[in-house]
């Protein structure tokens, strides 16, 4: 919301520094963004007065002026606008001048004649649209005075940060209030005398309201006679002082008000209302209506329409038709004052992408109770402005006139909710300085009642927030409160968010960089993984078409990161993420199922360094080192890996089950896939249900078992067998013989000698040992033997 | 019967020769003269083996020498050992090299977002709030309903929201962990919640996704004083005991009163200049926003069936990328989702 100083001072006689003022609205809630100047891009233009005024020798239609600009000397302007004379006073940019659109004016020569300066137009200041000619300044103003000091355009502008609470701090009015409550100041109301001329606007006009809850209050004043012109310097610059662009009398006046008392204001051609009748009610489904952008619009039956007899005229409090618009040859004006449903026209606004200065108000909620001194004071400056007569009377229909509110107020309970110890006659002093009225008859429960501009101040807890603002937020006193509990609440480590912070760490340590995606990836990037359709969790409204889908696994979030760093020269990848996965479920209330997952993408080099370390790119045996790893850390025993298809961009592919359970899956993203995502070297990926490592960690109870007594005694073996064997068939066929010496068996060595085809050799390391005694060499021997024949009977293998 | 003299010379004798062999020698002949010298076997033993012929007067005479002579080669050996095994010392550092590269095990590193959210939540923990967490994907009852955000009502502008379908969306905060923890549980209750939160916005300071910590405190008697002490600690214990905070009045739908917590500017101390140029993270106001918390507003309370003439309470939020860009001096949010290794490892 832009605040104008000088149209403040309108309402409030406030005299201070304007950044004391900010700072205390910023402590009253109205948040101060900044302080500026609205006329910055100007202030360096001066009056001058056109001294003499020749035609160029060369060109037809370039004049050649002297012109005064205070400076005692006269400046030599070249000037082709054709209203440019002698003896007027005009706005001069002189040489070295920055003009708005940041370009600099420098000496120039105009076909052979000197130019130091130039004289500008309405447009050239950003004034308006006028560019036919130079701007005619005022004849009584002095050569080489400031040109916005001349004209009366000398202004500060706050820019305040409005809450979407406070709709009556929407205008200048409405701010003065609060400068008035800060520093303690009266409000001056606008003085006019409202001039009414015959006739009776309530015969002319019928106003009919579908139904009362669609439009509490509809009023209209009718004028007679008006002449479109521009409006006056003042109104101009006070509505470009706010950001306002200046159209015509009539418009300007209602858009003035609008930011004067916050009343949201519309002015219909009357020649162009057919059948003397105003009606508010409901679009039918399908409507069709062209609002004065010249679009047509498709309306649904929750937008609310003002008719005529015929047809609908006015998009109700978001924008005017095309179809009655105010136009240069109209004469006769409806001006409208209403108030309708907030909700309503925020429904309209939001779905029709069409916010307006009319419909942030509405929305927000008017004051009901000020509308018709509004409709009135636009009314007067429309006739002074345009020299139109005022119908006698309105045309009125307020199916629901506004009731006064009253809320409890307990002021102990205020004093308790607030932290502090107030005396009654402060809280008091606030509501009368804020317009509420209190009854205190019962000292313990006042009746408060807030006037109809608060529609804020709802109930109770809205007064305290009252006493807590004027008596200012920051003097609060800070007390540390006791916090009591119950033995229901968790314990941090049993939570959800405890043993994902484990696993990051474990993450953090074994050389994981953590990474965190967006949730939500492209259709195209499932489908380009092979993922199902269905099941998926699309955003209906999604800010591009690869955010549109929430991740039904982690892969292409991490192939995302994977292609960035490619993209920045970073080589070794290996990143982790603990993030959920989306699943359409019916049965969840949010029609969701959501599970939390670990996934692990390695990329290029084993190692960021050089030799000593082992050199390499990462492959499956990294990848499972890291899975293996997790699984002894959160110490869940061994897993089982076995080849799978599930997951379709993953060759090979490779599910982990913990027990009977499916605890991931891990693989390699198939070449074609990553080459996508700009990755020459294998992808290796990890993804593993991060709930259920959860859920089975919390049901592990971890026993201690007493160290063994005596030595372990190891035999090595090594294994002949097809390359199509896999390990870990030899080793479980080796467990498989529950040889009680048997403690451990290991894979130590892989290795196909030259000239061996179709077979390579295993080498495991077998680990006995006896509980109750040290084994000979011969009972290891005797153990080990039954092993190899074990083996030889069971496998196609040799040693 | 041997003669003692020729034995005695002979023990003497071995000392120079032993001298003379160990001249040359390396440690591990060093090792073969010291077993040929002393050992077992070696030559005084054998020397020694014809003490038994000797004449009993002479025997004592003998053994000392023998001892002498032991303890003098045995001085040699050892000398010369201790010679030999500080130059192959010095050898091999002279063949060390300290600079070497090392062995490195892989480095790893958390995300900023993650130690910041860390962070915050061991403060609060300290404090005495459990943490909460829930689905990213809400229902309209949760993210707005529930929270005094009523279907067509201005403040759900605050909040540019992503939907699924016209009930089911992405949450737009971290507040409807408040009204399903509140919903299950009884007070007193005290509790953080950490998470993703969606908005349908994105620019140089938006991304759609990012992150909040909800935190709220329900029991009897709980007052705005409780509230600012709460929250004027965990900036103290975040930003340092000398940040200065300040309350000022605003407003959300789930609190009344509203208010938003400015922290004095941790670029220019507050200053609003950092060496004279205006600091740009406060847009020299000396002040940072930070985070936002209120009272629960009743409305909420009454959600939950909560007594709202017993039980009081209030509630915060704060976005944590917005802490980690102040803390660490990180200029554009987008980072943060680019995970560029280069930058995630700069935290950790």
């Amino acid at each position: 919301m832009l605040l104008s100083m000088q149209w403040l001072r309108d309402f409030v006689p406030y005299e201070g520094e304007i950044q004391e003022l900010g700072d205390r609205l910023t402590m009253l809630g109205l948040e101060l963004e900044e302080i500026f100047n609205p006329f910055e891009a100007i202030k360096d233009i001066v009056v001058g007065h056109v001294v003499e005024c020749g035609k160029h020798p060369e060109a037809d239609k370039l004049s050649v002026c002297k012109v005064d600009v205070g400076d005692g000397e006269l400046l030599d302007i070249v000037c082709g606008a054709p209203n440019v004379k002698q003896g007027i006073n005009v706005p001069v940019a002189k040489v070295g001048v920055t003009m708005p659109g940041d370009f600099k004016i420098k000496k120039a020569k105009l076909r052979g004649v000197k130019s130091h300066g130039m004289i500008c137009s309405e447009r050239e200041l950003e004034l308006s649209e006028e560019h036919d000619g130079i701007m005619i300044l005022p004849k009584d103003l002095k050569p080489g005075a400031k040109f916005t000091e001349a004209m009366n355009m000398e202004d500060t502008v706050m820019d305040l940060g409005i809450t979407p609470n406070r709709a009556d701090c929407l205008s200048m009015l409405g701010i003065a209030r609060e400068a008035a409550l800060a520093f303690d100041l009266p409000i001056t109301m606008p003085k006019f005398n409202l001039v009414e001329n015959g006739g009776n606007a309530a015969d002319m006009l019928k106003i009919e309201i579908d139904s009362p809850d669609l439009c509490p209050l509809y009023q209209a004043r009718i004028l007679q006679g008006a002449k479109i012109a521009p409006s006056p310097d003042w109104m101009r610059y006070r509505l470009l002082a706010v950001g306002v662009r200046p159209i015509s009398n009539i418009v300007d006046v209602t858009n003035y008000v609008l930011f004067e008392l916050g009343q949201p204001l519309h002015s219909f051609d009357a020649d162009l209302l057919k059948g003397g009748k105003i009606r508010v009610g409901l679009a039918p489904d399908g409507t069709k209506f062209t609002t004065l952008d010249e679009h047509e619009r498709q309306l649904i039956d929750s937008d609310l329409l003002i008719w005529d007899a015929e047809r609908p005229v006015a998009l109700a409090g978001v924008m005017g038709g095309m179809n009655s618009e105010i136009h240069d040859g109209s004469t006769n004006v409806v001006l409208e004052s209403a108030v309708f449903r907030p909700g309503l026209i925020r429904k309209t606004a939001r779905r029709l992408a069409l916010p307006s200065e009319a419909s942030y108000r509405f929305e927000r909620g008017v004051d009901q109770q000020l509308n018709t001194f509004a409709v009135d004071r636009a009314a007067q400056l429309m006739s002074e402005l345009s020299g139109a007569n005022i119908v006698s009377g309105v045309a009125k229909n307020e199916p629901t006139p506004w009731q006064d509110r009253t809320h409890d107020y307990r002021h102990k309970r205020c004093n308790s909710w607030l932290g502090i110890d107030l005396e009654p006659e402060f809280s008091k002093k606030a509501f009368s300085l804020m317009g509420l009225e209190v009854d205190d008859s019962d000292a313990d429960c006042w009746k408060v009642s807030t006037p109809s501009y608060r529609l804020d101040l709802e109930r109770e807890a809205d007064l305290y927030e009252e006493v807590a603002r004027y008596f200012g937020m920051d003097k609060i006193p800070s007390v540390l409160p006791r916090i009591s509990k119950t033995f229901d609440a968790s314990v941090i480590a049993e939570t959800p968010y405890g043993f994902y912070r484990r696993i990051k760490n474990w993450g953090r340590g074994v050389g994981l960089h953590e990474a965190i995606n967006y949730s939500f990836v492209g259709d195209d990037d499932l489908d380009l993984l092979g993922l199902p359709k269905e099941g998926r969790v699309n955003i209906a409204n999604p800010l591009s078409e690869d955010q549109n889908v929430m991740r039904t696994e982690l892969a292409p979030g991490l192939l995302n990161t994977v292609r960035h760093n490619l993209a920045q020269g970073n080589s070794h990848i290996r990143v982790f993420e603990i993030a959920k996965k989306f699943i359409k479920d019916e049965t969840s209330d949010t029609e969701t199922r959501e599970q939390s997952r670990l996934g692990i993408m390695l990329n290029g080099p084993r190692s960021g360094a050089e030799w000593p370390n082992e050199q390499g790119d990462a492959d499956y045996m990294d990848v499972k080192g890291l899975v293996e790893h997790l699984l002894a850390d959160l110490k869940l025993g061994e897993a089982i890996f076995s080849l799978a298809e599930d997951h379709s961009y993953l060759e090979p592919c490779v599910n982990i089950t913990l027990g009977k359970q499916e605890i991931g899956f891990m693989g390699m993203v198939k070449a074609d896939i990553a080459d996508k995502y700009h990755a020459k070297k294998e992808v290796w990926m990890a993804d593993l249900n991060a709930d259920l490592l959860r859920d089975i960690v919390m049901a592990h109870k971890i026993k201690f078992e007493t160290l063994p007594v005596f030595p372990p005694s190891r035999r090595d073996v090594t294994v002949i067998g097809p390359v199509s064997l896999h390990a870990e068939t030899i080793k479980d066929a080796i467990l498989g013989l529950k040889l009680p010496l048997i403690e451990s068996v290991e894979l130590v060595n892989v290795f196909v000698p030259e000239g061996q085809v179709g077979e390579r050799n295993l080498s495991f390391r077998i680990t006995y040992r006896h509980g109750q005694k040290t084994l000979t060499d011969k009972a290891v021997d005797k153990e080990h033997k039954k092993v190899l024949a074990g083996l030889e009977k069971s496998l196609p293998v040799r040693f | 019967m041997s003669d003692v003299k020729s034995l005695l010379q002979e023990l003497e004798g071995l000392v120079p020769e032993c001298s003379a062999r160990l001249d040359q020698a390396s440690l591990s002949e060093l090792e073969d003269i010291k077993i040929d010298m002393l050992g077992r076997k070696g030559r005084v033993a054998k020397i020694m083996s014809g003490l038994p012929s000797l004449p009993n007067e002479d025997k004592p005479v003998a053994g000392k020498k023998a001892n002498e002579v032991k303890a003098a080669l045995t001085e040699l050996i050892e000398g010369k050992q201790s010679e030999l095994e500080k130059a192959a010392t010095a050898e091999s550092l002279s063949r060390f090299d300290p600079t070497m590269p090392g062995r490195k095990p892989a480095e790893g590193s958390l995300h900023p977002v993650t130690l910041v959210m860390d962070e915050i939540c061991d403060v609060f923990i300290g404090l005495g709030f459990e943490v909460v967490t829930g689905p990213e994907v809400e229902n309209d009852w949760y993210n707005f309903e529930a929270l005094n955000i009523p279907p067509e009502h201005p403040a759900r502008d605050m909040q540019d929201t992503l939907y699924i379908s016209d009930s089911i969306l992405l949450r737009t905060h971290t507040s409807p962990l408040q009204i399903r923890t509140m919903k299950d549980r009884t007070p007193p209750l005290a509790a953080i919640a950490p998470g993703k939160v969606y908005r349908r916005d994105s620019d140089l300071t938006h991304t759609p996704m990012f992150h909040q910590i909800e935190g709220f405190l329900v029991d009897q008697n709980v007052s705005m004083a409780d509230l600012r002490g709460t929250l004027t600690a965990f900036v103290h214990q975040l930003f340092g005991p000398k940040t200065d905070v300040r309350f000022r009045p605003s407003f959300f739908p789930f609190t009344e009163p509203s208010a938003e917590v400015d922290i004095s500017c941790v670029m220019c101390g507050g200053k609003g200049t950092i060496d004279g140029k205006p600091c740009r993270v406060c847009k020299q106001t000396g002040w940072v926003e930070i985070l936002g918390c209120g009272m629960m507003d009743p409305n909420v309370m009454k959600a939950v069936d909560y007594d709202t003439e017993k039980y009081s309470g209030f509630a915060f939020g704060l976005g944590i990328e917005r802490v980690a860009m102040l803390k660490y001096g990180i200029g554009d949010l987008r980072m943060f989702f680019e995970n560029d290794i280069r930058f995630l490892e700069q935290f950790s």
